[in-house]
């Protein structure tokens, strides 16, 4: 008896430890994100830097449940050049052989929308923060068991920044400034093809006249012919959507031709906080929506700001707000799920309400972050004097009076 | 010059289907099998190419109009019209036939160049067009949402590499017969053979047309696996990247089109481990290449080989 | 109208320049050079690079663009084409090829993928018979022009001229009377590129400057160059009116959108019309 108690004692433990070690194992195994984007690009290059710095933060303080956040990348490719193809497999790489446990990533949406039935197949959860197409997350009212992976974290989708447009052509550029012909310039994407007309018809259906809405190619540089089309035509205000296409290039061009009628709208290279020094201060009173800013959108904005400015040296563009929330998103997802399986966690992700370094985010029944007061908003934000930024629409978040480009003397 | 086709080549051909297999059901993740697939698809786009243009020597800088043709078709029938996408393993070779025969006619009898640049541009055209009538083609970001055919990615993946396997027998069979002959002898002096009686004009075209129509099939075969058609498969780009493909295989062999597709697919991949400097380091093996390597990599390499087999 | 005779002007002369030197090369040297729109976005880089970097003047900057690039492409004829052109055009066709995916790669790995920015050479608005048009946009007009005619000096007036022109005529009877071949091939490369090259300062402060800023620009010299008739100076010139006018034309009276598609389906007209292009294989003036 006495001998033998030491031993059952030691095979209890032994036992006991060969079932317990391999699922406490199991539980401190990291917990994978993969990020698949551009990685040439400096959308992709803040977006993976960002996802970076998230998950160092969280690992510094012990990880979700125990468990430690690991990074994987996977190139996207120059969606240009090689289509979607390159996307696909960077996505069938992080999930069928890297084994990844979520996706947070996407830039174009052509490639991101040829690579969601991929990620749909493989099951994993997909956490969108650059591309804005709604028919991405339209799929998830289509085909809810297949795509309900699906989440858009970033930014706010093209539909919804339409209806923000129209608030601010009706809002904005009729009821305070008056004005009562505008034209309207965007470049060929599909997104920007499907929002031209509404913003159309939004703005004459409030009154005003537009002589002109066309597209241009991607790839033109030289915008000469419109703006004499837009300057013939009597527009007082010229609202422009340009998001792949050579913002630097327009900008420049209006500059240098003095062209008498002001611009804003989309431009999404213009939220680029070098963006002013690149064109040698001519993008003075262009305006165009933000998503992040150095601005107190919530008590977190601004040191968040900071700190990734003091940690990569540059300033973070649009993708760099949504992957950092994302990352703390699907943590907070994981903490309430009380696990890291997918469905546990898609069911958690529904019921998000963070606020992040953006707004406050919550997602509705397409997964789309909600968008309007007090959830994540579009700003419009003016290059002032000496490049400061003034956040001049919506009335409610505005800290400052819109200003006219330097030539025109009254509106 | 025409070699005539021995057992051994048979022998080869078949071991190399038996890798191409066997290879993804052993190690086969999605990745791979997605890899290989796209692989497959670009074979078969390098062979039909070398067809036309490796036999005759009149380069096509157009051979993605019958991609695009073939793809959109398949997206079309699909996604448009709800139809299964079986029907688009004939209409979109179908439909890439008829490009070929409407870019045929006026541009065939262009001499140098003149063809080459003239297919460019129309495949160009066709990328714009896609792109300004949106409503209808979904503009760039394209036609999403395709059918799978098969449920199975590898048993898709089998599906494909038997399309690419019928497309390399048919071809090489035919570069083999008086066909290929013929051709080949329009390379070398079109004039004569005309003043010999034969209708060159006809032969081009009818050629052309072979070329477009396993050209369209793999569109087809493609936009099934992408599950996305968009205007990137009308681009210069993608014709260029072929005739690299083809070039690094050998030129009018058929078989090294499609090894070179595979090969430089597979090392695009397989470059992600340098991360921004893929391309790059990409860039510099097809330098290598095509500096050290005048006939190819692939075939070359084949006929050494077998030259010291009995 | 006056908007559309100036604003073509100045792209037909942006495109001249970069048709001529493409053209030279195939008429002399039998070269479809793909590297071509490289030596235009080398010019841009150069002079950006130059300028923000090294903070050298302007002036200066842009002329040690162009030698730089000038001498580049003598360096990618020496060791890339000359050996493999005794091999087959096709194989200088796709080494020229690579080198212009080589030189973007460069590009994107050294710059970034982010448009840079060039300070304009002049920065007043000019208020021309009622059109605003910029300086710079009149400067590369003028600057066109002038690269033209010099060239048009150097091929009729000068025995180095003389001796191209023998070149693209007949290049064995060229080398029997003494001429070097390969390196007039040399030298032409060199005038190409220091062309495209300065098409590439003038425009950079009002256009894009992005590692892939080559590909139009190539394709459309590639059309102008055939359409004009391979190997013809004076038909890339005309040829590049006839682009450059039509897509401004275009641009102003129906829509941007459509100016790029016309100009390629132009060429696919003119090709199925015309094959051998307005002056077939002429290189002389």
């Amino acid at each position: 008896m006495k001998f033998k108690l030491p031993w059952l004692a030691a095979a209890a433990a032994g036992a006991f430890a060969a079932i317990a070690f391999p699922a406490a194992a199991e539980e401190t195994k990291p917990i994978k994100i993969g990020v698949n984007t551009a990685i040439q690009l400096q959308v992709g290059r803040d977006a993976i830097d960002a996802v970076k710095m998230a998950v160092d933060e969280i690992n510094a303080n012990g990880g979700v449940l125990g468990r430690k956040f690991e990074t994987l990348v996977a190139d996207e490719g120059e969606a240009a050049s090689e289509g979607p193809k390159v996307g696909i497999a960077a996505v069938n790489k992080l999930t069928g052989e890297d084994h990844v446990d979520v996706l947070i990533g996407g830039y174009d949406s052509g490639v991101t929308l040829g690579e969601l039935p991929h990620i749909a197949r493989a099951k994993k959860i997909f956490l969108g923060i650059g591309s804005a197409s709604p028919t991405i997350q339209q799929k998830v009212k289509d085909d809810y068991d297949h795509y309900k992976y699906i989440f858009r974290v970033n930014p706010i989708n093209s539909a919804k920044q339409a209806n923000g447009l129209i608030d601010f052509i009706v809002g904005k550029l009729k009821g305070e400034l008056e004005y009562s012909k505008i034209s309207i310039i965007g470049e060929n994407a599909k997104w920007v093809q499907d929002i031209v007309p509404a913003l159309k018809k939004g703005a004459t259906e409030a009154g005003m006249e537009v002589p002109i809405a066309e597209f241009f190619d991607v790839q033109t540089a030289d915008f000469s012919p419109i703006f004499t089309k837009v300057k013939d035509s009597g527009s007082q205000y010229l609202l422009i959507i340009i998001s792949h296409a050579a913002s630097d290039v327009f900008v420049k061009q209006w500059y240098d031709a003095k062209v008498p009628v002001p611009i804003g709208g989309i431009d999404v290279k213009a939220q680029d906080a070098n963006f002013f020094k690149r064109v040698d201060g001519k993008a003075i009173s262009e305006v165009s929506t933000n998503f992040v800013l150095r601005a107190p959108l919530t008590e977190k904005t601004v040191g968040w700001w900071d700190n990734f400015v003091k940690l990569y040296g540059r300033a973070p563009v649009y993708t760099a707000g949504g992957s950092y929330d994302a990352v703390y998103i699907y943590a907070d997802a994981i903490k309430r799920a009380g696990s890291a399986e997918t469905d546990a966690v898609i069911k958690a992700l529904e019921t998000t309400d963070y606020v992040g370094v953006r707004g406050r985010v919550q997602f509705d029944a397409l997964h789309e972050v909600k968008d309007g007061a007090g959830f994540v908003n579009e700003l419009f934000v003016q290059w002032q004097q000496d490049g400061n930024r003034v956040v001049i629409w919506p009335r409610e978040v505005a800290n400052g009076k819109m200003i006219n480009p330097p030539w025109i003397t009254q509106n | 010059m025409t070699e005539a086709i021995r057992h051994i080549d048979w022998i080869v051909a078949l071991a190399a289907l038996g890798v191409l297999a066997a290879g993804p059901s052993l190690f086969g993740t999605s990745y791979v099998i997605g890899v290989l697939t796209v692989a497959l698809c670009f074979g078969m786009w390098a062979a039909s190419w070398d067809f036309m243009s490796g036999l005759t020597g009149r380069e096509n800088f157009g051979h993605s109009l019958f991609i695009g043709a073939g793809a959109y078709t398949a997206g079309f029938l699909n996604v448009k019209f709800g139809l299964s996408p079986y029907w688009s393993l004939i209409a979109g070779p179908l439909v890439a036939v008829l490009f070929g025969i409407a870019m045929g006619f006026p541009t065939l009898r262009l001499k140098g160049p003149y063809f080459a640049l003239a297919m460019l541009s129309a495949a160009a055209v066709m990328q714009s067009l896609t792109i300004i009538f949106s409503e209808y083609t979904g503009g760039q970001d394209g036609l999403n949402g395709l059918d799978p055919m098969l449920d199975s990615t590898l048993a898709y993946y089998y599906l494909t590499l038997f399309f690419l396997a019928l497309t390399a027998v048919i071809l090489k069979l035919l570069a083999n017969s008086s066909w290929g002959t013929l051709l080949r002898a329009v390379r070398g002096d079109e004039a004569s053979c005309e003043a010999a009686g034969i209708n060159v004009t006809f032969y081009k075209i009818v050629s052309l047309m072979i070329s477009a129509a396993f050209a369209g099939l793999g569109g087809v075969l493609y936009a099934h696996y992408q599950l996305q058609v968009g205007p990137d498969l009308f681009a210069v780009v993608l014709s260029i990247n072929i005739i690299i493909m083809v070039y690094v295989g050998g030129m009018g062999s058929i078989y090294g089109p499609i090894g070179g597709a595979i090969l430089l697919n597979v090392l695009t991949e397989a470059f992600r481990g340098f991360s921004e400097y893929r391309l790059w380091v990409y860039t510099l093996v097809l330098m290598f290449i095509v500096y050290f390597m005048p006939q190819g990599l692939i075939a070359p390499l084949w006929r050494k080989i077998r030259a010291i087999v009995p | 109208m006056i908007q559309i005779l100036i604003y073509g002007a100045v792209i037909s002369a942006i495109y001249a320049m970069l048709a001529v030197g493409f053209t030279l090369i195939f008429g002399v040297a039998r070269i479809l050079n793909l590297a071509h729109g490289s030596f235009y976005a080398l010019g841009a880089y150069a002079v950006y690079a130059l300028t923000a970097e090294a903070k050298l003047p302007l002036w200066l900057a842009a002329i040690l663009a162009v030698l730089l690039v000038a001498l580049f492409g003598i360096l990618i004829e020496r060791v890339l084409v000359r050996p493999l052109r005794r091999r087959s055009m096709l194989a200088v066709l796709l080494i020229t090829l690579a080198v212009a995916l080589m030189v973007e790669q460069v590009l994107l790995l050294i710059f970034g993928s982010e448009a840079r920015n060039v300070p304009s050479f002049v920065s007043t608005a000019y208020h021309f018979l009622g059109v605003d048009v910029s300086g710079q946009r009149l400067l590369a007009l003028a600057a066109g022009i002038l690269v033209l005619g010099g060239l048009w000096v150097f091929m009729q007036h000068t025995k180095l001229g003389a001796a191209i022109l023998a070149i693209s005529q007949d290049a064995e009877a060229a080398q029997y009377v003494g001429i070097p071949a390969d390196r007039m091939y040399s030298i032409v490369m060199g005038l190409s590129a220091g062309i495209a090259a300065a098409a590439g300062v003038l425009v950079a402060p009002f256009q894009t400057v992005i590692p892939g800023m080559g590909l139009l620009p190539l394709v459309k010299a590639f059309a102008i160059v055939v359409v004009g008739g391979l190997g013809s100076i004076p038909g890339s010139i005309l040829g590049a009116l006839l682009l450059g006018y039509t897509e401004t034309f275009i641009a102003f009276k129906i829509s941007i959108e459509w100016s790029q598609i016309v100009s390629v389906a132009a060429v696919l007209i003119a090709l199925i019309l015309r094959p051998t292009g307005f002056f077939g294989k002429r290189v002389a003036f």
